[in-house]
């Protein structure tokens, strides 16, 4: 404990002097202090209250609605909001971040799948997330199932009670042998059904193909009941028997109507309760229906161990309730208005992730212009060829007319937009991507919206124009 | 109306790093061209026939993924696949593909990985993976040798065997094996690459030839494939290859 004090007063003096300098210091004061003290993350974490998200895609947004959640319910949430979810970037959080002193304290920590096997244990947290499974940057993460043995052992070293996607077999397979403090999320296996996907295959070409469709136990293929996305949906092994588990809390939404719409209705039912919520979406897309689902039922988790309280449905109403006060967060679906038009941005860094947000721009009923910036730096991995990956050709006809191209591999980005029988409006690189939007935001009519898709890198070097250049300030926050 | 059938190869299991871009690129040139092009999936289970397809694709996989197609591909459709590489089928296999129709796979730990043995080539796995943009010069049947854009990702080094040529020659990244320059391998009509992703959409010369060589099978050797425009194409690789020379990793 000496030891993990003066990492703490170390990282507190690294903090200030670096705020001093104006840098954000979201890393190297957590990353300093595990120097001195290798054990800071168990000391700190000890007797905490703490939530973490893991899982490919989804970690932002969920941690982000559990903690306006949890706020408007009262309490007083700490969390690593931005985006530093390796074990530096909690340690970081837990010694430096204060809290506003109001209410009982809980940390929500984004974990990244790696880093999660890594300091689950550690962390001890009282409720887990798992969102999703999804391909992503396969040689900086190794194999899918991989990564899900790496949360498996993570969440070995915990008590904690699990909050799993159902509908991804990646996910609820870990809850397996851990029945008794699994919590399931999905799609009503209903609803699902009446709703089966929402674009099939272009004629004449294959559809895309998810990952994660054989059973890895058994090798078997799994047959599909219903899907919702990628490789989501109401799964079984023709061979061992398992299955997509019967959600505790599932979504029930009208798939006539598209959830790019703002303020989408739909319900959730609490199946242990057998209550029934009525809410609106607040960050729209079909993803994110799962998003909320699985953010109100981690909500639920940490009342009922805190409160220790009966699941009656009174603490299901307040989460659904609390729900309705999510606003959106940056690059995640937030609508920026540019005089009487709007800029949407939609941060893409994967497969499932650009087939999401292309359903969300084909599906939308405002949109004039989209633009994708495609970088490959580092950070976005090296390797563009995913791509290919994306099932373009089915939304193809939807998009808008105007398809504008941008980032440092914009050539490769402009193939696959017109192999997909999209014409491209313009494109170049990112020194011109400011010229191409205000072109597209000329041309845009009054009340409607151009997308911007770019994925990390280019997000961030558009940040930075869009503040130099049209004058935004802070909207990210 | 001519007709096109290519059969992509366990599309549900070798499916990494956007090689279905390939399928897309000969669905694309040749549909284009009038040509009626059909995708059949081909995976396990299926059944084969040595005339059922004019192009054959197999892309790369993950390891757990291999493993569950690989006794279906060497005990049920391999002596079909031989017969169709013999007699001159035209045959794209990328990276995964490319090692499964070798003779073995020897893991960098030494458990060894039987593989189809369609072509005379092996493989060794070593721990350092070969991970980066790539440039190949390819030889045209003209004699005219133009400049390729790639993407290699891969952790074995593969060496050829008698009748094999290298398919094209490295100029940027590490090819077969990263010592004899050399990368990919042609047999016949088989063509194998360690290129990645949208190896032919950004070299349409090449699934150019693909598409001709299948059609002089299906038509005979005076079909001529008509010309078709690649300006998308070649800006694509222009950009590719000038941000593979002059690209920045670029800190923000």
């Amino acid at each position: 404990m000496i030891r993990t004090r003066i990492a703490s007063l170390t990282a507190k003096f690294t903090r200030k002097s670096l705020r001093l300098m104006g840098k954000g210091a979201t890393t190297l004061p957590g990353k300093l202090a595990l120097k001195i003290s290798p054990s800071a993350i168990r000391d700190l974490s000890k007797g905490k209250n703490i939530i973490t998200i893991t899982g490919t895609n989804g970690k932002t947004t969920s941690s982000h609605m559990i903690s306006e959640m949890l706020t408007s319910m009262g309490y007083d949430v700490i969390n690593n909001i931005s985006g530093a979810n390796l074990a530096s970037g909690i340690a970081t959080t837990l010694i430096c971040e204060k809290g506003t002193g109001k209410g009982e304290k809980i940390y929500v920590l984004e974990t990244d799948e790696a880093a999660f096997a890594k300091i689950a244990g550690d962390l001890s947290p009282k409720v887990s997330v798992v969102t999703n499974l999804f391909r992503d940057q396969l040689d900086r993460y190794g194999e899918l199932t991989y990564t899900r043995d790496c949360i498996a052992n993570g969440i070995d070293k915990t008590s904690a009670k699990l909050i799993l996607n159902a509908d991804d077999s990646l996910v609820s397979s870990l809850g397996k042998g851990r029945e008794d403090r699994s919590v399931f999320f999905g799609i009503d296996k209903e609803c699902m059904k009446s709703n089966n996907v929402k674009y099939p295959a272009k004629k004449g070409v294959l559809e895309a193909s998810s990952d994660a469709v054989y059973c890895p136990d058994c090798n078997a293929k799994y047959e599909y009941e219903s899907r919702s996305f990628g490789h989501l949906g109401n799964f079984r092994c023709p061979s061992c028997g398992f299955q997509s588990p019967k959600e505790r809390f599932g979504i029930i939404y009208d798939g006539g109507v598209s959830p790019s719409m703002d303020n989408y209705p739909f319900s959730i039912k609490d199946n242990a309760s057998g209550k029934t919520e009525n809410i609106t979406l607040k960050i729209p897309g079909s993803h994110n229906l799962y998003n909320t689902c699985g953010a109100i039922a981690a909500v639920e988790a940490i009342e009922e161990i805190l409160k220790n309280s009966p699941n009656d449905g009174e603490i299901f109403a307040r989460a659904c309730d609390a729900q309705q006060h999510v606003k959106a967060a940056f690059g995640r679906m937030e609508k920026i208005s540019v005089g009487d038009k709007n800029l949407c941005i939609l941060l893409v860094k994967n497969p499932v992730g650009l087939d999401r947000s292309l359903s969300f721009v084909a599906e939308s009923t405002d949109a004039a212009a989209l633009m994708l910036c495609l970088n490959s730096n580092f950070a976005d991995g090296k390797d563009v060829s995913w791509i290919w990956d994306v099932d373009f050709e089915s939304k193809a006809e939807d998009l808008p007319d105007s398809v504008y191209v941008s980032g440092q591999r914009w050539g490769d980005m402009k193939l696959r937009v017109t192999y997909a029988g999209c014409n491209v409006t313009d494109s170049g690189d990112m020194s011109k991507v400011m010229d191409m939007l205000k072109e597209a935001l000329d041309k845009c009519p009054a009340g409607k919206c151009v997308y911007v898709l770019p994925n990390y890198t280019s997000m961030l070097d558009l940040r930075g124009r869009l503040v130099n250049e049209l004058g935004l300030k802070d909207f990210w926050k | 109306m001519n007709k096109l059938v290519i059969g992509h190869f366990y599309p549900d299991l070798l499916n990494l790093y956007g090689d279905r871009g390939n399928v897309l690129a000969l669905y694309r040139r040749a549909s284009l061209r009038g040509i009626d092009v059909e995708i059949r999936s081909i995976s396990v289970g299926d059944p084969l026939g040595e005339d059922d397809i004019d192009i054959g694709f197999f892309g790369g996989g993950q390891d757990s993924e291999q493993n569950i197609m690989a006794s279906d591909l060497i005990e049920k459709k391999g002596p079909v696949i031989k017969n169709m590489i013999e007699s001159g089928k035209v045959f794209l296999c990328i990276c995964g593909g490319y090692q499964m129709l070798g003779q073995y796979y020897r893991e960098h730990d030494g458990s060894m990985l039987t593989c189809l043995g369609a072509l005379p080539h092996y493989t060794e796995g070593k721990k350092e993976r070969f991970i980066n943009d790539t440039v190949y010069e390819f030889t045209l049947p003209s004699g005219e040798a133009i400049t390729v854009a790639g993407f290699e990702n891969h952790s074995g080094r593969t060496y050829l065997g008698e009748g094999e040529k290298p398919f094209m020659k490295v100029v940027t990244g590490h090819g077969n094996n990263g010592e004899d320059g050399g990368e990919g391998a042609v047999y016949k009509n088989t063509f194998c690459t360690y290129s990645h992703g949208s190896f032919l959409p950004k070299n349409p010369k090449i699934a150019d030839i693909l598409i001709e060589i299948a059609m002089k099978n299906r038509y005979g050797e005076d079909y001529v494939l008509p010309p078709l425009d690649s300006s998308v194409e070649d800006e694509a690789r222009a950009q590719a290859l000038d941000y593979i020379e002059h690209g920045k990793e670029q800190m923000i």
